[in-house]
């Protein structure tokens, strides 16, 4: 947990140095992709705790959840319906239903102790 | 727990490239956009045309200092006397005033009161022609480019008054009764389009009041100088640098 958002941090006081942005075209793809990774930080982190973690499937997770959400955008696009809606209503009811789980492992652990 | 293990470490790794992308996704600065609704179109449409308008004119501006810096020179050189230009100058000033007896195509539009007998106790005020149906005309042929107007030989200038005097209408502090000759000087084609055309003020005054509103199209109208006197009390001219 403590290292995701240390990651994420990071991660955006490195981005916002690096001089390099993309088109603004591919703003709303780039965020639910970045939603779709961020489900996959939460599930990594909660399988981590209860001890199954593997990274194939994290990697996997991580960028074919990026790449679905990001296609689904797309074609949302080209069909003119908001398909992207169902990639963020996914990934957000996920998010926190990951973090719910990683609330009680964490806070179980805290009682055992 | 806080030992570094390897799925934290690639969870690390992992949370740094979401940080990157959300890090360009700040830096985008994505404006915030109100809706464009029809009117705000037709607000910019507008701006962007008054700005056009304007950019003519400072080129139109910049070509006529252009040739007067050219007169100048020619003035300097001993080309021209300063007298001719000066007299050309006041003419054509003269003209723009409304002091100079000008002459062109355009149209004449007579306009008369409704004479039909109308059934006893008819409101007939809606049959008379008011000083508002003349200015409503006037000001539809100064918006169709009209140079120059006379109404009953009485030129209108940029201070004339239109006012209502009971059966009369005062022009210039003269009183002109009806029928109304108003002659203008300018594109007939525009001009009579402005009265006659459907939707026109003039157009409503004829088919729904019934009062006569005649156009003739002809070469050359006369439109007499004004010929009264012109002195402001008030107000005095700005000098530049003031």
């Amino acid at each position: 947990m403590i290292f995701a958002v240390l990651g994420i941090l990071i991660g955006i006081a490195f981005g916002l140095l690096l001089p390099y942005t993309y088109n603004v075209a591919y703003s709303l793809y780039i965020s639910v992709a970045i939603l779709a990774c961020l489900d996959s930080v939460f599930g990594g982190i909660r399988a981590n705790l209860e001890d199954k973690f593997d990274i194939n499937i994290f990697m996997s997770g991580f960028f074919g959840n990026a790449i679905l959400a990001a296609i689904l955008a797309y074609i949302g696009d080209r069909l003119g319906v908001p398909l992207y809606y169902a990639a963020i209503f996914t990934f957000g009811g996920r998010i926190f239903e990951n973090f719910a789980y990683i609330r009680r492992i964490l806070l179980k652990r805290r009682i055992k102790k | 727990m806080n030992k570094i293990t390897r799925p934290n470490l690639i969870v690390l790794i992992f949370s740094i490239l979401i940080g990157i992308f959300m890090a360009g996704q700040f830096k985008l600065s994505i404006p915030n956009l109100a809706p464009v609704t029809l009117k705000s179109i037709e607000v910019t449409k507008n701006e962007l045309n008054a700005l056009y308008k304007e950019i003519e004119d400072l080129k139109l501006m910049i070509a006529d200092k252009n040739e007067q810096i050219k007169m100048l020179e020619s003035i300097a050189d001993g080309d021209e006397d300063i007298r001719d230009i000066l007299q050309a100058e006041l003419i054509k000033n003269k003209a723009i005033a409304g002091f100079q007896k000008v002459k062109g195509s355009g149209i004449i539009i007579k306009m008369q009161d409704n004479m039909m007998e109308g059934a006893f106790g008819e409101e007939y005020d809606l049959d008379l022609i008011h000083d508002v149906d003349v200015l409503m005309i006037i000001n539809d042929l100064r918006a169709a480019g009209a140079e120059a107007i006379s109404i009953n030989n009485q030129r209108v200038l940029s201070t004339s008054e239109i006012k209502c005097g009971g059966p009369i209408i005062r022009i210039n502090g003269r009183s002109v009764g009806s029928p109304f000759y108003i002659k203008a000087i300018g594109d007939p084609k525009l001009l009579s389009a402005a009265i006659n055309a459907p939707n026109t003020y003039g157009y409503a005054l004829k088919t729904i009041d019934q009062i006569v509103i005649e156009t003739t199209v002809e070469d050359n109208i006369v439109i007499p100088a004004y010929n009264g006197d012109f002195d402001f009390k008030y107000a005095k001219p700005v000098k530049e640098g003031d």
